[in-house]
């Protein structure tokens, strides 16, 4: 449910960049800079051959997010260290999820290039730049998972205080035979 | 506990003229010991896994009264001095801290001289006495089923009654016990229920001429106790004993056979963590196959109450009351009413101090040499040690010994009648100042 949610949040993130950037059709050239959205920068002088190379190059740049967030993922499991592991497979999922939504955009970046929709490349193309972004981020904080080891106060020790007063031997066993040591009693013997 | 008072209990728990019941209590004046206290890291290592100890005490002491006679009677009550020597070696594979293997074994030795120094000629006969003790134990610790097998061997050697008369051809009361235990204990799961099933065999013999001798007797016992630990060291018990008491010699002095049995219920363990305490009540029945036998409801009845407390850890308290009845050499038996208490304390770091003392009243049925009275003795047992620690294993100190008997009866005389020269009190006092050694 939460990874659900997440999907949610990016697709409505990305859909609020579409708004901001007005959709199809908008020339990139004519957006105000003071307008833009920070979060992402326009290449309005990009044409479709360097889209596709710079796509490429952000999906060589997530997988290798990808493959390095995997590695800590090992490494959290060779260390049995519980928390970072939930922390950094939580990341891994995001990214790979992420890499699913680059991949869908890549595919219709191409889609309308053969079409000649200069407004779909672009939606496409910032699709593509925004997914890039969000896989970054989401290695930078699989870097920085939090594991045991800074809560980690050392591990469980018992230590048992019997009371000096208890007797060490078994006094629940029943008690053994001992010689009768008695001197017999006077008597006389007939 | 404090190693050193663990020694001085140990080591008065060791040989004595006289137990109490409940968990192997014993009254009066502690003897040295005879065997190793395992409380203490001594031993010598005489290979791998095996470990030796070994002992050596000397007691020197003035006896009040040699031959138990009555101050009542000119001449009877007759003292001496009397030096006391004993030695032990004892092999084991227990270690020093006293943990022992899957299969444990304890084998050991020991001898006891004793010698009176006046030169009253009646004295005289009986001043040597060598007293020679063994043991043998064998058994397993680990597993659900442990096992137990052990052997104890004593000779014991004292003056006659002053009122048997003291002719020098009269013989010392000279008595050999051997007592072997056969035993299998059962504790499945977490050991909080113990069956316990243990066969003895016990030889009582009286060396010729000690005016004994037709007690003579052989006894086996098989004993089942099934406990249930409703506290990790406090336990609810049911147990059966039942024995065969057979005579040895032809028993024309008319002892006779009995098939004593004891059904015993009740509780043994802690109370609090200073406090510990046995508490049962039984039915008694001697059944012997003629003549008095055990019956009524106090005749019937079984009553061990003991508590033990421990005010602090260098201090213990131990109260008592017993009631039963024992087979009785002179006479089918006797039932016995005691009550008694102990306190041991050590002192300063170095010195244990032990004082005990016990009333015992004994009513004998069926007496055998003598159908005209009935007989009741009132027995007092006391004793008071005190002991200077040089190390846990040497020790130095003063013993007193208290022992006395006052009965309404009287020995017979030839007619039969009840002899007023012939009386069975006595009164006996012992100090000794004593070194032993224990390592």
């Amino acid at each position: 449910m939460a990874r659900k949610t997440k999907l949610i949040l990016t697709t409505a993130l990305l859909a609020s960049g579409l708004v901001a950037h007005g959709g199809a059709g908008a020339a990139p050239s004519a957006a105000a800079p003071n307008q833009a959205d920070i979060a992402v920068k326009q290449r309005s002088n990009l044409t479709a051959p360097e889209m596709v190379k710079q796509g490429n190059e952000y999906f060589k740049g997530m997988n290798d997010t990808v493959k390095r967030i995997t590695d800590l993922k090992n490494q959290a499991q060779r260390q049995k260290d519980i928390i970072r592991l939930n922390c950094v497979n939580d990341k891994l999922v995001q990214a790979k999820v992420n890499i699913t939504i680059g991949e869908q955009a890549m595919s219709s970046l191409q889609e309308s290039i053969s079409r000649a929709d200069e407004g779909g490349r672009t939606h496409e193309f910032t699709r593509l730049t925004i997914v890039n972004q969000k896989v970054q981020v989401l290695g930078a904080e699989a870097e920085n998972c939090i594991g045991e080891d800074l809560s980690f106060v050392g591990a469980t020790r018992v230590d048992v205080e019997v009371d000096p007063n208890l007797p060490t031997v078994d006094v629940t066993q029943p008690a053994a035979p001992q010689i009768d040591t008695a001197r017999p009693p006077p008597a006389s013997q007939g | 506990m404090n190693r050193r008072l663990a020694l001085t209990i140990a080591v008065l728990a060791l040989l004595s003229a006289r137990r109490a019941a409940a968990q192997e209590m014993s009254i009066g004046y502690q003897g040295l010991p005879y065997k190793a206290t395992g409380e203490s890291p001594t031993g010598i290592n005489l290979g791998e896994g095996v470990l030796m100890h070994v002992g050596l005490g000397a007691e020197a002491g003035y006896d009040s009264n040699v031959f138990y006679g009555s101050s009542s009677i000119p001449g009877a009550v007759i003292g001496s001095g009397i030096l006391r020597f004993s030695g032990y070696g004892e092999v084991t594979n227990a270690s020093r801290n006293g943990t022992v293997p899957g299969l444990s074994y304890d084998v050991r030795a020991g001898l006891t001289y004793r010698r009176y120094l006046s030169d009253n000629v009646y004295v005289k006969n009986y001043d040597n006495a060598w007293m020679p003790s063994a043991g043998l134990s064998l058994g397993t610790s680990a597993g659900t089923w442990t096992f137990a097998l052990s052997d104890s061997f004593l000779r014991q050697e004292d003056p006659p009654y002053q009122t048997t008369g003291l002719a020098r051809s009269v013989s010392p009361i000279s008595r050999d016990n051997n007592l072997a235990t056969l035993q299998a204990q059962w504790m499945p799961g977490g050991g909080r229920i113990t069956g316990t099933l243990r066969y003895t065999n016990s030889i009582d013999l009286f060396e010729a001429n000690s005016g004994y001798s037709y007690a003579n007797s052989l006894t086996h016992t098989f004993t089942l106790d099934v406990s249930w630990k409703w506290l990790p060291k406090t336990a609810l018990f049911v147990q059966a004993n039942q024995g065969y008491v057979s005579y040895l010699n032809t028993n024309s002095e008319g002892k006779v056979p009995s098939y004593p049995l004891r059904i015993i219920a009740g509780l043994r363990g802690l109370i609090t963590p200073k406090l510990q305490a046995v508490v049962s009540l039984g039915y008694v029945n001697a059944f012997y196959s003629s003549g008095a036998t055990t019956g009524g409801f106090w005749g019937s009845t079984y009553v061990d109450v003991q508590g033990i407390i421990n005010p602090t850890m260098l201090s213990r308290l131990t109260v008592g009351y017993h009631q039963d009845f024992q087979n009785s050499i002179i006479s089918n038996f006797y039932y016995q009413y005691s009550v008694y208490a102990s306190w041991v304390q050590q002192i300063a770091g170095r010195l244990s101090l032990d004082l005990s003392g016990r009333y015992s009243h004994n009513s004998y049925r069926g007496l055998l040499f003598d159908t005209t009275q009935s007989r009741s003795d009132n027995s007092f047992l006391a004793g008071a040690t005190l002991d200077y620690f040089i190390r846990n294993w040497i020790y130095a100190g003063v013993g007193y010994s208290f022992t006395a008997n006052v009965s309404d009866y009287h020995l017979p005389n030839a007619m039969g009648m009840p002899d007023p020269a012939k009386p069975v009190d006595y009164l006996k006092n012992q100090v000794f100042a004593r070194l032993g050694v224990t390592y």
